[in-house]
């Protein structure tokens, strides 16, 4: 018996016989569980901590998530020099995260957080060829094997409590533990991600804990403004009045599309993202309603132009590019290089959850953005929908596993289609031609947990169409495995 | 000389003179690329250390903590070669660091960013000096070196004339040294610290060695190997009438020297900083401390012109 198969059923072994913890927990996993080994926990433990009122917190995590793709048929990759086909070889790719999470109160209602991160990464295909269905959420648009150290997050936030009732708040990963009133406001500033404000959802979670796949993070078709690793810096606006919740906020796109610089002219270039949101609770089980609608004035390449550019001058094509481009080879390709420039690029969102039993959660997201311009920051769906389900393993008595299975599609704009079609490729996507396809994805993954504060995941996922081309249709099967820890 | 040799003659002349107006023609040699370093000597003392640079050595309680923000700017701190070219000419830096205190024992973790880094390219001394070129926008999430330390205290009580502590640091390499905001390897610090207390003033000593692989000895005024550490911290403490705060004034005196060029002009980095701090000192309650420094370099290897530090540090002691 190989090394590797030794460990596997130690693992095996240690999963079947961890203690069966009987805390009932609601489906949607919560970042620390209140009886999870972490360093926190353990200072209270001691009597040396009060998580209920914290001046500071410290929590860490560590991911490591491999991917295996399989060989797959298509009628062609990387046509006449287009470079942005999903190889159809075997390939492995892989991620490993971690992160420290600093939290520290300074006043009343006043919160700094300090998140450095490291990350190493090899994606399939140079990252190429998938529209809205990275089979990692890991992913970033730089980074290597060799690991990178950054600082992910540095912010400040600060609480106004208007009254209504007390919400105990959780120490958390970014959250000190705290009493909150259910009417307040909150304004949030630095460098942190658009995520860690708008479009949560309980059900998907972290996305650490729960899918791997990207079109499960939030609305694949949603251009929020991040660098290329997806943090940014901006400011958010958050006002809670019981049940609802307003959100605005401005974020700093990069300075060219899916670059890691950031344009600081906040007058100039600029995401705004508002959203809407309203829990309520159907026979007693929670859920919530999210409205989301973004504004981007950003450096971006609109489809169109770069069409017209090419036809009024076939000179201007892919291969010719002088200023900053994707590194296509196609001579016969239109290029968005060429017509670079201001842009703005909307979009409108819904994101539901659901609780429907004890331990089981439901969700779906929906997105329309314009589709005539170029991705900037996240990936290339114009639309969007996914849906899925979310359940602990309470049942079969091992209530912090976790068991989901979800739906993700992506579809692109007419015009985008007739852009892929010519040839041309954008950050992520274009084989060279194109017949036009929703990108699909269905995934399921089982999330089982050991030793309070380690999960380990198998993950399967099939994607169709991927790149949105029915020519290279797959289905591309992908198995992963994840390795996940808090402490 | 026979014809055929007088042509043979010629033809070497001329191919020889045909060679030499070839080199002649030739590109200018190429220069070595200096590769870079870690140009930053101020490395701030552990998060609620107190001074600037040195420590006080207030370990004391069973948990306590302490984070901490410091900012700083520094002139001109790396100019090499004859034409002494500013290679660094400006360069701010912003540090966080976390710290948790067991009585007498410590562990921290600093993480350094580099907010901008400029400086001219050219040529000097043979080697060809690309300037850096570091600010926000184009890296805005680069951590330089991140530093984990250890300290306990060996000697002493806190509030007592004299104190004696030891410390170890490892620096992570995370950034370029190309950008002259790391010098891309591993490092490592031995120090012994000292401070104490006498009535209103208050002094911090350190002596230590500072495990530095880049050598680059052939390289003008770049690293050349491990260094002696040295610093010391003399002050006044006089307490904000009758408010819980205390205001410390006084300079702190710092600075490397290579084993190898052992105190040259050239191998030596000597810093001086008049540190003022204002420290909350209402016991167990987190307390505020807020540190400013300005200074002039007195030595030459990686000493700036001049430089500022801000800081500020949240605290907390627990009395018994």
């Amino acid at each position: 018996m190989s090394r590797a198969a030794v460990l596997l059923a130690l693992l095996v072994a240690a999963a079947a016989t961890a203690p069966r913890r009987a805390r009932a927990q609601a489906a949607p996993p919560a970042p620390h569980e209140d009886v999870a080994w972490d360093f926190m926990n353990l200072l209270a433990e001691k009597g040396l901590h009060d998580l209920s009122n914290e001046r500071w917190n410290a929590y860490g995590q560590f991911t490591y998530i491999t991917s295996f793709k399989l060989p797959f048929a298509a009628r062609y990759t990387n046509l006449n020099g287009s470079v942005n086909s999903l190889s159809t070889d075997y390939e492995r790719s892989f991620t490993g995260s971690f992160t420290l999470f600093f939290g520290v109160r300074l006043w009343r209602g006043g919160e700094i957080y300090f998140v450095p991160e490291a990350i190493s990464l090899r994606p399939l295909s140079q990252l190429r060829g998938l529209g809205g269905s990275i089979q990692n959420f890991e992913l970033q648009k730089t980074g290597s094997e060799t690991p990178d150290v950054y600082r992910a997050r540095l912010f400040y936030r600060q609480t106004f409590n208007l009254g209504g009732k007390r919400i105990d708040l959780d120490s958390n990963p970014m959250q000190l533990g705290t009493t909150v009133s259910s009417r307040r406001f909150v304004f949030t500033l630095g460098n942190f991600t658009t995520l860690d404000v708008f479009d949560r959802n309980n059900v998907t979670g972290d996305p650490r804990q729960t899918f791997f796949n990207m079109a499960f993070m939030t609305h694949a078709s949603w251009d929020f403004a991040a660098d290329a690793r997806g943090y940014s810096w901006g400011a958010a606006a958050e006002f809670y009045w019981d049940d609802w919740a307003v959100r605005v906020g401005r974020m700093l796109p990069p300075t060219e599309p899916n670059t890691l610089p950031i344009d600081f002219r906040f007058w100039k270039y600029y995401s705004d993202s508002y959203e809407i949101e309203h829990q309520h609770s159907i026979r007693g089980r929670r859920g919530a309603v999210r409205l989301l609608a973004y504004y981007n004035h950003v450096r971006t390449g609109r489809f169109a132009d770069a069409i017209a550019a090419f036809e009024a001058d076939p000179g201007k094509n892919a291969a010719s590019c002088t200023s900053f481009n994707y590194g296509s080879g196609n001579f016969n390709a239109p290029d968005l290089c060429w017509v670079r420039g201001p842009n703005n690029k909307w979009g409108i969102g819904i994101n539901l959850e659901q609780m429907v039993a004890k331990d089981i959660g439901l969700f779906l997201r929906a997105m329309y953005s314009d589709g005539n311009s170029e991705v900037g920051a996240f990936n290339s769906a114009d639309r969007s929908l996914s849906f899925g389900g979310v359940a602990r393993g309470w049942p079969w008595r091992r209530p912090f596993d976790l068991v989901g299975i979800g739906f993700g599609l992506g579809w692109i704009s007419d015009i985008h289609a007739r852009y892929l079609a010519m040839g041309g490729i954008d950050g992520f996507v274009g084989d060279g031609a194109l017949k036009q396809a929703p990108e699909g994805v269905f995934e399921l993954f089982y999330s089982v947990n050991i030793l309070q504060a380690i999960w380990i995941a198998a993950d399967y996922q099939a994607i169709w169409n991927p790149g949105f081309n029915a020519d290279r249709a797959g289905p591309v099967h992908v198995l992963s495995a994840k390795v996940h820890a808090e402490f | 000389m026979r014809s055929s040799s007088l042509v043979a003659v010629a033809l070497l002349a001329a191919a020889a003179t045909t060679a030499g107006v070839a080199r002649a023609q030739e590109a200018p040699p190429v220069l070595p690329s200096a590769p870079g370093f870690g140009v930053e000597r101020l490395a701030p003392s552990a998060p609620g250390g107190g001074w600037l640079v040195m420590d006080q050595l207030d370990l004391r309680g069973p948990l306590a903590g302490a984070v901490d923000l410091t900012l700083g700017y520094a002139s001109n701190p790396l100019r090499v070669g004859d034409a002494r070219l500013p290679v660094v000419a400006h360069q701010a830096m912003l540090d966080i660091g976390a710290s948790l205190s067991w009585w007498r024992f410590r562990v921290y973790l600093n993480l350094a960013s580099p907010l901008a880094l400029y400086g001219e390219s050219g040529a000097a001394g043979g080697y060809d000096f690309t300037g850096s070129s570091v600010n926000l926008g184009n890296n805005p999430d680069v951590i330089s070196d991140v530093r984990f330390g250890v300290d306990f205290r060996l000697v002493g009580r806190t509030g007592g004339r004299f104190r004696l502590g030891a410390g170890a640091q490892l620096y992570v390499p995370t950034d370029h040294k190309s950008d002259y905001a790391s010098d891309g390897t591993f490092r490592g610090a031995l120090r012994l610290l000292a401070a104490g207390d006498a009535r209103w003033l208050t002094w911090a000593a350190q002596l230590g060695v500072h495990i530095r692989p880049r050598d680059d000895a052939d390289v003008p005024d770049g690293p050349r190997g491990s260094e002696l550490l040295f610093g010391v911290a003399i002050g006044g403490r006089v307490p904000l009438g009758r408010a819980p705060w205390a205001l410390v004034l006084g300079p702190e005196l710092f600075g490397a020297t290579a084993f190898r060029a052992f105190f040259t002009r050239a191998a030596t980095a000597f810093e001086g900083l008049l540190t003022a701090r204002f420290e909350g000192t209402a016991g167990d309650r987190a307390q505020l401390r807020v540190r400013l420094g300005a200074g002039a370099g007195l030595g030459s290897f990686g000493s700036p012109e001049w430089r500022l530090v801000a800081g500020v540090e949240l605290f907390t002691h627990n009395q018994r």
